[in-house]
């Protein structure tokens, strides 16, 4: 086992391991943090203690997530130095004052500003505060722009020259600004926003289904189906953006994601496969199962392909992902958990147009309450799995059409990183269970339904027209 | 172009310096905290050392991430070797203080806090311990090759010296956590970390003592430097300063001032990391390769600096807000 284990598949496994840990945690960072500005924003405005009170319970939930996503990204960090040191010379001086700008710009304001939106309460005036809670939310979607940006440009870099084993920036905001950036960081700032959402309705719906406090959750499932409702649609359109330009951009990852093996001609209608078992020795599926000319419908909503496709099969084995199964499914699952999130959310916006929303209805269909249960862990599964098509079928790529993974990764000792690896193998698995028993601990207590806005503020309540202070 | 390319090496040295200063400063008092937090004698003394810590310690890490990308960004070179030598170590500190961090946050939650009391302590002297590690091999300096790769052992980070650093960050640590404590406690946990401090104070001395004088014989650069006119004045003011310090910092304890020992100690320390940066600049992976030889691209540091540099007034500015918000002593809640 050992003797096949060499550096390079090492410091993946490792890169991959830390990266899907890691991913859980930012987010609710992110998309948690708009929740609570928008929780924040309401009671300010109308000054009923059911919105503090709802502030205050989502927040011990942020918190909890939060510790773990700082922790968790350290390593993400100095592994580009500790086993990617010759990525790290090769495209340093963009990638590295990126990940500089990100901490600057983004992490230090989400973390300077997070004491005072946890703690800060009876500390600062009520305005200070809920700058506070924006800069934290703010703080966190800078660094999806930041992280993404960085990413993207792996995937499609631009703005400098490569010589002599370096990139030479030339224009850092076309490298910033590289072709995948803004619809890369739309789709990921979509997909936090709706997980995070995903999250507070699961919850909700889990304490409506035994009615516990249902007046509260009653109210955090709607306001997150509102917001879920204005997220999702737009997020399949971006999700379709972000297919368009892996056409457009890494033709061998969008034949990977469709285990499309043979050219397709210009003008012509390829079937769309559904689900099939791609083999890699002989060049072909197994079996698939394909709606028949509906690839280019997909793709460009046409009839015919406006341009060629390359399969898989014309390009050299060396330059072109492998694990095309994983590819395959890793997207289908991304797209029907999507498809099928957005559908539980139509469901529910009938129900409540149609008058059968109560608190009552989660109980009274369990099936209603589970199906929404479901959806935050699935919610979870679609981030993963799209970046495991971003990632894995970026490769041989590290950064692509430009340097090899094989040439990115540091030549160490194969005990030293599988030693680490071992270590982030237990660690993280004991610390998902830790988190996921402290947090169910927090929704199976509940929200402190007679909690009691700060006293200071019950004077402003006096003092000034909550219309005009919000 | 020539004045730029001195100029811009020079200038990222001194911001990553202060990056590192900053995160050794605050960190330091917040592993110092961790640290002290295994000997508290009560739970509820205990949470008065965490509450002290809740709004901050997750910036103050954040110093630790801003140095890294600025490294990344500004050095790359240096970057790469110097995290590839250290790879033991490294992993070592962010284990340390993933555990921390995780186990703050759990601790919060849980009806059994003690293992999580233990984890916190645990990962809080791992954290120095393998900062300090990394100080003392950075210290007696890393082999590399002509372009500046490592090529040394992967081991080359277990050796006396680095121990005897790594003990005595410990101790600075200590000693900078419990004169945070004597700021934000009152009563009997006040008293307490008088009497850690004055330990602390004293061995954190000795340790010094002991790195001062064996320095010399770990480095080259540095027994040049000793017998060099140019860096004469250093020699002289800074052990001058570094004795006035010591001695107001055990006076203030003795007199059972509440500010000036952190003052002081925050002063020691900004005075060692000078005496540090006198014996390592120009050089970025001691002993060998400089900061010129390492940098990136001219371009890439002024664009850096444009962003990161207007910032940092900024990030200055909203992290001093948040200890004015929290100043005062912690009370138990």
């Amino acid at each position: 086992m050992l003797a096949t284990l060499d550096v390079v598949t090492l410091s993946r496994l490792q890169f991959a391991l830390t990266a899907i840990f890691h991913m859980l945690w930012p987010v609710l960072s992110t998309g948690l943090a708009i929740y609570l500005v928008v929780l924040e924003a309401i009671w300010l405005r109308t000054r009923n203690p059911l919105y503090y009170r709802q502030a205050r319970f989502w927040a011990k939930l942020y918190v909890l997530n939060f510790g773990i996503g700082v922790a968790s990204g350290l390593p993400m960090e100095f592994q580009f130095g500790t086993n990617w040191a010759p990525l790290s010379e090769f495209a340093g001086d963009f990638f590295g004052s990126v990940l500089g700008f990100e901490g600057a710009m983004a992490f230090m304001l989400e973390a300077g500003f997070l004491g005072i939106m946890l703690f800060g309460w009876q500390k600062v005036p009520p305005v200070i505060h809920f700058l506070s809670t924006v800069m934290v939310a703010f703080g966190a979607n800078l660094s999806v722009f930041w992280i993404l940006s960085a990413n993207s440009w792996l995937q499609t870099p631009s703005g400098g020259t490569f010589s002599d084993g370096h990139f030479h920036v030339q224009n850092y905001f076309a490298a910033i600004n590289n072709p995948f950036m803004v619809r890369s960081v739309i789709h990921m700032a979509l997909a936090t926003v709706e997980t995070s959402m995903l999250v507070v309705a699961a919850i909700s719906a889990w304490s409506l289904m035994r009615q516990k406090a249902p007046e509260f959750f009653l109210f955090s499932f709607k306001l997150a189906l509102i917001i879920l409702l204005a997220v999702a649609p737009l997020q399949i359109l971006a999700g379709h953006e972000s297919a368009v330009q892996v056409a457009e951009h890494q033709p061998t990852k969008l034949a990977a994601i469709e285990a499309l093996w043979d050219d397709q001609a210009a003008g012509s209608s390829p079937a769309w496969t559904v689900l099939a078992s791609p083999d890699e020795a002989s060049g072909s599926n197994r079996w698939s199962l394909s709606v028949p000319g509906a690839f280019s419908w997909i793709l460009e909503t046409r009839p015919q392909l406006s341009q060629p496709l390359r399969g898989l099969n014309s390009w050299p084995a060396d330059q072109r992902p492998h694990m095309v199964g994983l590819l395959f499914y890793a997207f289908r699952v991304m797209v029907a958990i999507g498809l099928a999130a957005a559908a539980l959310m139509a469901l529910s916006l009938l129900l409540w147009w149609r008058g059968g929303l109560s608190a009552a209805s989660f109980a009274q269909w369990p099936w209603f309450s589970w199906a929404w249960i479901l959806s935050a862990p699935a919610g979870y599964l679609a981030i993963e799995s799209g970046w495991v098509v971003r990632c894995v079928g970026r490769q041989p790529w590290t950064v692509y059409g430009q340097l090899r993974t094989a040439d990115a990764a540091s030549v160490l000792p194969v005990g030293e990183v599988l030693t680490s690896l071992s270590v982030f193998a237990v660690i993280y698995t004991v610390l998902l269970v830790f988190a996921l028993y402290f947090g169910s601990r927090i929704i199976a207590k509940g929200p402190n339904l007679t909690l009691e806005p700060p006293p200071g503020l019950a004077t402003a309540v006096i003092l000034s027209d909550p219309s005009a202070s919000a | 172009m020539e004045f730029l390319e001195w100029f811009m090496p020079t200038v990222w040295f001194v911001i990553l310096a202060l990056f590192l200063l900053l995160y050794v400063i605050l960190d330091g008092f917040d592993l110092g905290v961790g640290i002290l937090s295994l000997t508290s004698p009560s739970e509820s003394q205990r949470t008065i050392l965490m509450t002290s810590l809740g709004n901050v310690w997750d910036a103050n890490e954040t110093w630790l991430v801003l140095m890294g990308g600025a490294l990344f960004g500004a050095f790359p070179l240096a970057y790469g070797t110097i995290l590839k030598a250290f790879y033991g170590p490294i992993y070592l500190m962010i284990l340390g203080l993933i555990l921390r961090a995780v186990a703050f946050e759990f601790r919060e939650n849980a009806t059994n806090k003690r293992p999580w009391n233990l984890m916190f302590g645990i990962g809080s002297v791992l954290a120095a311990g393998s900062q300090g590690i990394c100080l003392g091999t950075v210290l007696s300096g890393i082999p590399t090759d002509a372009a500046g790769h490592f090529i040394g052992s992967p081991w080359i980070w277990v050796n006396p010296s680095s121990l005897v650093v790594a003990l005595t960050l410990i101790q600075g640590y200590v000693l900078i956590g419990s004169t945070y404590l004597i700021l934000k406690t009152s009563g009997e946990l006040q008293r307490l970390h008088v009497r850690t401090a004055r330990l602390a104070a004293a061995t954190t001395l000795g340790g010094a003592l002991l790195i001062t004088f064996t320095a010399p014989f770990a480095s080259e650069t540095l027994r040049q430097r000793l017998f060099d006119p140019a860096f004469l004045p250093f020699f002289v003011v800074l052990p001058l300063l570094g004795v006035a310090l010591i001695v107001q910092l055990f006076r203030s304890l003795a007199m059972q001032q509440e500010v000036w020992p952190f003052v002081y100690t925050v002063l020691l320390f900004i005075l060692s990391f000078a005496g540090l940066g006198v014996m390592v600049f120009p050089a970025v992976i001691p002993p060998s390769v400089t900061i010129f030889q390492a940098s990136s691209s001219v371009s890439s540091m002024v664009f850096m600096l444009t962003f990161i540099g207007v910032l940092i007034p900024i990030m200055l500015f909203y992290n001093i807000y948040n200890y004015i918000a929290f100043r005062g002593k912690v009370s138990a809640e």
